[in-house]
């Protein structure tokens, strides 16, 4: 795919696009948590890999290097604007009606029962409250790691990090979200038992 | 004393150590190697916090994909300049 695409085939520009196209946007949502500014980035991303194919290096793995323009659109965003924890209910600088859409994440229906949809989405939301809460490179790590499911050393390759580096802010986000989720699970609980 | 096996090694029967934070980790990514993941087979209490860790690693890998809007891969591809086999680019559709 990625030869044709070289060779200027039109079909493997669309087969790349199709097949990243929800990966990378989903990413980079997560990270800007601005769904217009993530379109932005996501547009931005492809153009840059799309014209940029022929610098592509196979000794790369080519979603690797998909994923090293994406999460480095997102950080140089999060550098210039200083936007990084912001609640799954939008942002709070946002100061319209039309902002706090724009910053609020849209969960998409997952087709389960009404109890389980209403569980999973809760757990879902919580889940997405709390990597909203986390620093931006242990955002992009665990978002790799376990939504992406790049290995440690593709991700080090990704982000230019140390290995080592990589797997302590894994291990540190996972901590984090831990906590966090805990944190939420007693306070529900002790509002229920109040 | 009783002895076990071909070097007269004492066999091990006390519990093997619990596993630590980092190698539950390591176990509900299946990288915890066999020998140490051995242990939970005894160890109810690792056990049960080896399955909370798994359980919560896939519920990461569960979180959505998002859609970007419709259309996209088209304004996309109306930004792109696709190369031809001459070096030269094709100008977009």
């Amino acid at each position: 795919m990625v030869a044709r695409a070289k060779q200027g085939d039109e079909v493997a520009f669309r087969e790349i696009l199709r097949r990243y196209e929800r990966p990378v946007f989903a990413l980079l949502y997560r990270m800007v948590r601005d769904r217009a500014l993530a379109e932005d980035l996501a547009q931005d991303t492809f153009v840059k890999i799309l014209n940029g194919i022929r610098s592509y290096r196979p000794e790369f793995k080519f979603s690797s290097w998909v994923f090293k323009i994406a999460n480095n659109a997102a950080i140089d965003h999060l550098r210039r604007r200083a936007v990084d924890t912001i609640s799954l209910h939008g942002s709070p600088d946002a100061t319209t009606p039309e902002r706090l859409a724009a910053t609020t994440l849209d969960l998409p229906d997952r087709g389960e029962s009404p109890l389980e949809e209403v569980e999973a989405r809760e757990l879902g939301s919580a889940i997405e409250r709390a990597i909203g809460q986390l620093r931006p490179e242990y955002r992009s790590c665990i978002l790799l790691r376990h939504v992406e499911g790049h290995s440690y050393e593709e991700i080090a390759q990704m982000l230019d990090l140390p290995l080592g580096t990589v797997k302590t802010y894994i291990h540190r986000a996972r901590n984090e979200l831990r906590d966090y989720l805990e944190d939420r699970h007693n306070e529900t609980r002790r509002a229920r038992g109040a | 004393m009783k002895l076990d096996g071909p070097e007269g090694r004492k066999k091990n029967t006390m519990p093997t150590q619990h596993l630590t934070p980092d190698e539950i980790q390591l176990w509900a990514e299946g990288l915890l190697p066999a020998a140490r993941a051995l242990h939970l087979s005894d160890c109810h209490e690792c056990l049960t916090a080896a399955e909370r860790e798994r359980s919560f690693f896939l519920q990461l890998a569960k979180l959505e994909r998002m859609a970007p809007s419709p259309g996209f891969a088209e304004r996309v591809l109306g930004k792109v300049r696709i190369p031809t086999p001459s070096g030269g680019f094709k100008a977009p559709d």
